[in-house]
């Protein structure tokens, strides 16, 4: 009994020193004088993990360019960054720790998945989010009024696909995708663009289940309609397996893998024989972008690393917060959210900004890479 | 059709090295070991340091290499399976069986997780690849590292239904699934033949696991978590606790997967081939060549 006392009483002194808590941080984010707080969820642990410090650094980077330059409104950017594991339990949590450390504006996601869950609590606590990475167009489909895309969409990558494949003179294409949100998105549009008339045909749409080392069963059933192209839309690791193991399967066509595949382990582990010659659909990458080579040496300087997928979107995804905070004169969410919807023009990597209705770009600036020398170079930048 | 049948052999005798363990401890201590998909993860990591630390001596011959990995590992991960025996089950050894079931799940846990923090969350990459030459056998595509990789996972399986038909150490593995109990009284060493029975079993998954690895190639910290469910479901459908059939239900598992995919599509594959474990389950629970339970009692 006497426990149980205890216990409420214990109890209700942590509940009244965490609405203290609350009362203290909740008047911080009226005063103007002090650092202004970005969070970030993205992928430090778990399969995608390679990802993260890439996207970390990248908005680090334009952080400290943004205070070298005095803050924003005299005020000093923060970043934090929470682990999501491309899992969406670890991610709704991870989102939540940030909400409570009063964060002005998101600047995370990486996979559409497990980014969706975390969408409707950064609106409901009037958090803008600029997504730089997460791209399915699942991700819009809610119309919230605080979240954004920097990075293209799922159907702008499709139209993208279909494009190249025309122009490459594929005829029969097979598209393949893991059934997460994010690659069955891309999958099934493309899917639906190749079934309009002219233009390569579908030869067949399938999934396989992540995580998995053999996939020889789903190859056969590809290789059974003929395809002379096959289109990937999922993660680097079954998308190197699958690769590997297709050309096992004495398959000589066609490969592309979607922006999800775009890493140097996918070559890794297809072996550089197997990978040499695919195509992959990607949104523009540092050492892709004209006139970026200033910018991959000041990264390079800074971090002691190559620069890698998703580095410059984040950068960009900070530069937009602070343009939109800038804009709104203060962190208040629906002002900034209003901000943000009326930018035009604000030059980012892949081009001058203005966000369509839908809060996505209005150009979704994908280009086609292709493995070379056992490294992702540009090919056609699809203008 | 002889595509399907040679893909799906491939995959079930990967199934069944994995399986093995299973149904051997279930057998004898009526344990489900949940921790077993994850000795084979052990097995992969450690042939895969194993190499690495061989460095440059690999390249030259890279399938001799890759064998004595094998048995070293094999050595490994059984000991790696001793140490599981003796610090998460034995001491929980007559307690309810719900207890040992969760123990299992811990364990299998702390083996992903230690991984994790061992090697890090990043995929790795074999440093040896078996990649060779396809030849065409009655229209299917065969390589010889396929032909090897099978090779030696029916030469363990041979050496084992051996050990346990012809030994006297098989022949106590078998006494103590009937009843430990009497055996203690007939003086056999019960804990001993139970790690001992531990030891293969790991060995068994370790060997798949660098197999694995050598063949495929990436390789990661939660690598053990789907075939660990895999050779469990080949386990039930051949006949849990009994060895030639879990051979047999590993490589009837292997062949369901492979013509699900051909009949009803890739993303249908596993509703296909789990369908067909609680299929077993409910017409014939104890498994193709499973025996009756009430004999066993």
């Amino acid at each position: 009994m006497k426990k149980i006392a205890l216990g409420a009483v214990l109890g209700a002194a942590t509940l009244a020193v965490s609405a203290c808590g609350q009362g203290v941080l909740g008047s911080d984010k009226t005063d103007d004088s002090g650092p202004i707080a970005l969070g970030m969820v993205v992928p430090l642990s778990g399969s995608s993990a390679d990802i993260g410090p890439y996207m970390k650094n990248g908005a680090q980077m334009a952080i400290d360019e943004i205070n070298a330059k005095g803050g924003v409104d005299g005020r000093k950017l923060q970043l934090r960054v929470e682990d999501g594991a491309c899992d969406p339990k670890t991610e709704v949590a991870a989102a939540n720790k940030l909400i409570a450390a009063k964060i002005a504006v998101s600047v995370g996601g990486y996979c559409s998945g497990s980014a969706l869950p975390t969408l409707p609590l950064f609106d409901r606590n009037k958090i803008p989010m600029i997504i730089p990475a997460a791209n399915s167009t699942e991700l819009v489909e809610q119309k919230l009024k605080h979240v954004f895309l920097i990075n293209g969409t799922g159907d702008q990558q499709a139209a993208a696909a279909v494009s190249w494949m025309g122009k490459d003179g594929a005829k029969k294409v097979a598209v393949l995708h893991d059934n997460t949100s994010y690659s069955k998105d891309i999958a099934t549009r493309t899917a639906t663009g190749l079934d309009q008339p002219g233009g390569p045909d579908k030869a067949a749409l399938d999934a396989v289940t992540p995580g998995e080392s053999d996939y020889s069963a789903n190859i056969a059933s590809v290789l059974k309609t003929k395809p002379d192209f096959v289109y990937w839309t999922g993660y680097y690791q079954e998308g190197g397996l699958i690769l590997r193991q297709l050309r096992q399967a004495g398959y000589t066509g066609k490969f592309m893998v979607g922006d999800g595949s775009v890493d140097a382990k996918l070559i890794k582990i297809a072996g550089d024989k197997a990978a040499e010659g695919a195509y992959a659909t990607m949104t523009q990458t540092p050492d892709t972008i004209e006139g970026a080579g200033g910018w991959v040496a000041n990264y390079k300087k800074k971090f002691g690393a190559e620069p890698g997928p998703y580095s410059t979107q984040s950068y960009d995804a900070v530069r937009v917060a602070a343009e939109g905070i800038t804009k709104a004169g203060g962190t208040d969410g629906d002002k900034v959210a209003k901000a943000l919807e009326a930018i035009d023009g604000f030059p980012i990597f892949s081009g001058p900004l203005k966000f369509t209705p839908q809060h996505t770009l209005s150009n979704g600036g994908f280009v086609i890479l292709v493995v070379k020398n056992g490294a992702f170079t540009l090919r056609d930048a699809l203008k | 059709m002889s595509q399907l049948i040679w893909n799906g052999l491939f995959v079930g005798s990967f199934y069944a090295l994995v399986a093995l363990g299973y149904t051997m401890v279930y057998g004898i201590i009526k344990l489900l070991n949940f921790a077993h998909g994850d000795l084979y993860m052990l097995g992969a990591f450690t042939g895969f340091a194993m190499l690495g630390a061989m460095g440059g001596l690999v390249r030259s011959s890279s399938l001799v290499a890759l064998l004595v990995v094998l048995v070293l590992t094999m050595v490994t991960t059984g000991l790696g399976g001793l140490v599981i025996e003796r610090v998460a089950y034995r001491p929980l050894r007559g307690m309810p069986r719900l207890s040992l079931l969760i123990t299992a799940v811990g364990a299998s846990f702390a083996l992903e997780y230690g991984t994790r923090i061992a090697a890090g969350p990043n995929p790795r990459v074999y440093p040896v690849r078996l990649d060779g030459a396809a030849v065409d056998v009655l229209g299917a595509r065969v390589t010889m590292q396929q032909l090897v990789l099978m090779a030696v996972s029916a030469a363990l399986m041979v050496a084992l239904a051996v050990f346990i038909g012809r030994t006297q150490q098989g022949r106590a593995m078998r006494a103590i699934a009937l009843d430990p109990k009497a055996c203690l009284l007939m003086g056999i060493n019960v804990d001993a033949i139970i790690a001992r029975t531990f030891f293969i079993g790991s060995a068994m998954a370790g060997a798949a696991g660098v197999m694995a690895g050598g063949y495929y190639g990436k390789i990661d910290f939660l690598m053990g978590f789907i075939i660990g469910l895999k050779a469990f479901t080949a386990a039930v459908i051949g006949g849990i606790g009994n060895v030639p059939g879990t051979m047999l239900g590993a490589l009837v598992l292997g062949l369901l997967e492979s013509f699900g995919t051909h009949w009803v599509g890739g993303e249908w594959r596993d509703v296909f081939a789990f369908g067909f474990l609680i299929l077993f389950l409910t017409v014939r629970p104890t498994g193709l060549l499973g025996e009756r339970v009430t004999e066993r009692v």
